[in-house]
């Protein structure tokens, strides 16, 4: 059983997500609604467990234990019970994959990784690996708290459901048949790549979104090198302990100032690894903007899926239009099979040009309704997309420079326990 | 005229002219023999560091800024860390420095100055100065082991470059090596015995050596047996407890010594690899910054930040390889070559125990010693008064050396991380500024 929240490294944990729960409260928007104000919302434990899996094969997974309290009992000075369920990563993942498809203006905030990446030589890649296991258990608690946290998503029945109501979850969400809303990938991309007109806003932003999710990779791949090179570094000054240790055996005065050196030259080569595994806390924050762009990227692929609907539309409207013009007047203006194919082999009745003019203007009767409501949720989309966006955007330039100063801090740190440690061995060394 | 060892005072432990010079350093312990009243260190001891040992380690006039103890306590270290404490008891300062390139038709090749300050008498002025090569050197080095082979005679840097492609006139190398060539002549300089030698004189102090030089040649076949310590193929049967204990001293220090050699190689590789991934860190942080409107300056700071360590760790690593490893490689030498004087001294003692067991065989009727065995007796004994002393003074300088040259490592290591400190920290205020609009 783990004991997520009683860990031992509270100290430099907490400075990192106090300062992002602060950051939850600190958007202009109304926050007095949000559900994360009026709960208490933890991931407090992980598990492994064993079952069946659909295909009744056996399998290992993680369990989650969700613990929910419910705020405002607590100021009267009772404690609220504490309510309490398990779940595990798939049912996130399709808590998540529901949200997306629900509100498609919305960035949706992203899940901590699946499997293990950017790992350096000491990480394991491993998903059952305790550390891994331990940071999901956090990233997913940091997910919980932005939807509970967000003015829209945090009044979502499925999202409360999820939080108090174990058994019949599932079922519900299905029931709800966001999978027949959800857009086929292949149309999306036949959309991104027709589109004639997007907002020039959405374009843009697509954009940053993929200058700023390859930046990051990079960063993220080369912080796990430069991770690896300075454990090396680190790790070899141990050989020192070893040595001083053997050579003090044969030295009279030299040894005992050698020997206490070499002690603190073990204490400096054991301290990278609190130090590393501190700088992962900073590597999964910098991970959950990367998987942000990625959600900002949805949005922008919604609105050119939309855009490209709408002009789809008005580009049948329109040549439905002139098909009703031409028949009404006779005249084929442009070339079509079935004008030929008429001049060949006779042309219409007047009664079945009639009929057709008749359908092709019940169609465009439906087609302006269906091109003005269209162009209304296209519009509307855009506003409370970008709406979102902007509130977004606060909170990824909040977030990252608390990030940023986190990491500082963390060099800080590494660079005075560094002084102390060779400051140590210098008085051992001046004693010999 | 004979070998140097002749003129010199016979150099037994407890006497000698230059008592105080023999002093040990006053923060030795009582082990050591004490010649006298312990001297305190003088506070006019904040001299330029020319004259005494200017060695590697002390920040090098660096603005005491930070707030660490270590770097205010570095003038402590100074004044306890010189050899000769009251500068007035010495009568000899010579100092290596000045290393210029000479181009000639034949080749290229680099000169030192040598600079002498004396009050001896066996030197005709106050103060010389002369131009000498690395080859001289060496024909110092290599006479004062055959003038004073009782004695153990401090090493020279290595004369050819082992790894690969260094280049024998950079700045580095050159000023490594000034470096070693003047704790060469320094230490001969201590040396109650070796620093009366006539080729030292002769090297301080000659306008021109090669001249000197060809003339020793001569000299040499008409020196006398008594410079000439026989290696008539002797075995010694057993090798004296406390000089075994020395020889078993040293090959363990040289193991630990190669040992300590290639952990730091070892460090310094690593620390090389660490940054160049450091150099493709700090960049990427400032592509970020172009791509972002209010997150631009803070970015831009880490990446700038993340330049300055990256200069902080050229320099540890720079002055490691400078400063440090050569030590290492020059007491590893030192201890070698002090192991064949062992072995000499173990010649010695052997040809005397043979010609010894040859009269005892021969049973004369006198039990006589003849003034052939008696020679080698005293030979023996010279020998062993000689090494001991040395010894006393070469441990004694030996501790010196390592603690300076591991409070040096300590100190470069002290001021990497302030470096990179006060780069950190400068920019946590750049990182908490609100910007203006909002």
């Amino acid at each position: 059983m783990w004991c997520g929240r009683r860990g031992d490294k509270v100290s430099s944990l907490c400075l990192v997500w106090l300062v992002l729960h602060e950051s939850l409260f600190s958007s202009s928007e109304k926050m007095e609604d949000c559900l994360a104000k009026k709960m208490e919302i933890t991931v407090s434990e992980a598990e492994k467990r064993t079952g069946r899996n659909a295909m009744n094969i056996q399998e290992t997974y993680t369990a989650y234990l969700i613990e929910t309290r419910a705020v405002e009992s607590q100021i009267e000075g009772q404690c609220a019970p504490v309510e309490s369920l398990w779940r595990r990563y798939s049912e996130f993942e399709l808590l998540r994959n529901y949200l997306s498809v629900t509100y498609p203006h919305i960035v949706v905030p992203p899940l901590p990784e699946k499997r293990a990446d950017f790992v350096w030589h000491k990480l394991s890649a491993d998903n059952m690996d305790p550390d891994f296991v331990e940071r999901r258990r956090i990233g997913l608690e940091n997910f919980l708290l932005r939807v509970a946290s967000h003015p829209v998503l945090c009044q979502d029945k499925i999202f409360y459901a999820f939080l108090m109501q174990e058994g019949g979850w599932k079922e519900m969400v299905n029931e709800t048949g966001f999978q027949l809303k959800a857009d086929s990938r292949l149309k999306a991309l036949n959309a991104t790549f027709r589109v004639k007109n997007p907002d020039k806003r959405f374009t843009e932003l697509k954009h940053y979104s993929d200058e700023l999710q390859s930046v990051i990779s990079h960063l993220l791949r080369v912080r796990a090198r430069v991770a690896d090179r300075l454990y090396g570094v680190y790790k070899v000054h141990g050989n020192y302990g070893r040595v001083f240790s053997e050579w003090s055996a044969i030295e009279k005065e030299m040894g005992d100032g050698l020997q206490s050196a070499g002690h603190h030259m073990d204490v400096y080569a054991a301290s990278i690894d609190d130090i590393l595994e501190e700088e992962e806390h900073y590597a999964d924050q910098l991970k959950e903007y990367l998987f942000y762009a990625e959600a900002l990227r949805a949005v922008c692929r919604k609105h050119e899926l939309m855009q490209y609907d709408l002009e789809m539309a008005a580009q049948d409207l329109t040549s439905k239009k002139q098909q009703c013009e031409e028949l009404a007047t006779g005249t084929v203006r442009t070339f079509s099979l079935k004008g030929m194919t008429s001049k060949l082999f006779g042309q219409e009745t007047p009664e079945q040009r009639e009929a057709k003019i008749k359908v092709l203007e019940e169609q465009i009767r439906e087609g302006e309704e269906q091109l003005k409501s269209k162009n209304l949720e296209g519009r509307d989309f855009v506003k409370s997309a970008w709406a979102d966006i902007e509130r977004f955007k606060e909170q990824k330039n909040h977030d990252l420079k608390e990030a940023l100063i986190s990491y500082a801090v963390m060099q800080i740190s590494m660079c005075k326990k560094g002084i102390q440690v060779w400051t140590n061995a210098k008085e051992c060394f001046s004693k010999m | 005229m004979s070998g140097g060892a002749a003129s010199a005072p016979k150099p037994l432990p407890s006497s000698g002219p230059k008592s105080l010079r023999e002093m040990p350093h006053p923060l030795a312990t009582s082990s050591s023999e004490e010649m006298g009243p312990a001297l305190t260190p003088s506070p006019d001891l904040l001299l330029p560091r020319s004259i005494a040992d200017k060695d590697l380690s002390l920040p090098n006039g660096t603005p005491v800024d930070t707030s660490s103890p270590a770097s205010s306590s570095s003038l402590l270290n100074r004044l306890q860390l010189d050899d000769d404490l009251d500068v007035e008891t010495r009568d000899l300062f010579v100092t290596v420095d000045d290393p210029k390139k000479h181009v000639c038709t034949m080749e290229t090749y680099i000169t030192y100055r040598v600079t002498t300050k004396t009050t001896r008498a066996e030197f005709d002025l106050p103060e010389y100065s002369v131009r000498r090569r690395y080859q001289d050197f060496d024909w110092l080095r290599n006479k004062l082991e055959e003038s004073q082979p009782t004695h153990l005679i401090p090493p020279l840097p290595e004369k050819f470059v082992v790894k690969g492609v260094v280049d024998r006139f950079s700045e580095e190398f050159v000023e490594t090596r000034r470096k070693a060539l003047d704790k060469f002549l320094k230490r001969i300089t201590d040396h109650p015995v070796l620093s009366f030698n006539e080729h030292f004189n002769v090297f301080l102090t000659a306008k021109d050596l090669n001249a000197y030089k060809k003339q020793g040649m001569a000299l040499l076949s008409k020196m006398g047996e008594s410079v000439k310590y026989v290696t008539g193929g002797y075995k010694l049967r057993s090798r004296p407890l406390e000089f075994a204990a020395i020889g078993d001293y040293l090959d363990t220090f040289s193991l630990k010594l190669g040992t300590i050699d290639r952990i730091a190689q070892r460090i310094i590789k690593e620390q090389l690899e660490y940054l160049v991934e450091l150099r493709e860190y700090g960049p990427v942080y400032s592509t970020w910054g172009g791509l972002e409107v209010e997150l631009s300056e803070p970015l831009e700071g880490v990446s700038a930040c993340i330049g300055n360590c990256c200069t902080a760790l050229e320099e540890l690593s720079e002055d490691m390889t400078e400063d440090f490893l050569p030590v290492l490689r020059e007491y590893i030498l030192y201890a070698e070559s002090m192991k064949n004087v062992l072995k000499k001294r173990d010649q010695v003692q052997a040809e005397y125990e043979a010609k010894l067991e040859a009269v005892a065989l021969k049973r004369e009727d006198r039990p006589k010693v003849p003034t052939d065995v008696e020679k080698c007796q005293d030979r023996v004994e010279c020998f062993n008064a000689d090494l001991k002393a040395d010894m006393e003074r070469w441990q004694n300088n030996k501790r010196q050396d390592f603690r300076q040259l591991l409070m040096g490592m300590a100190d470069k290591n002290i001021q990497y991380y302030e470096k990179c400190l006060t780069a950190w920290e400068s920019i946590i205020p750049l990182l908490q500024d609100k910007p203006e609009t909002k």
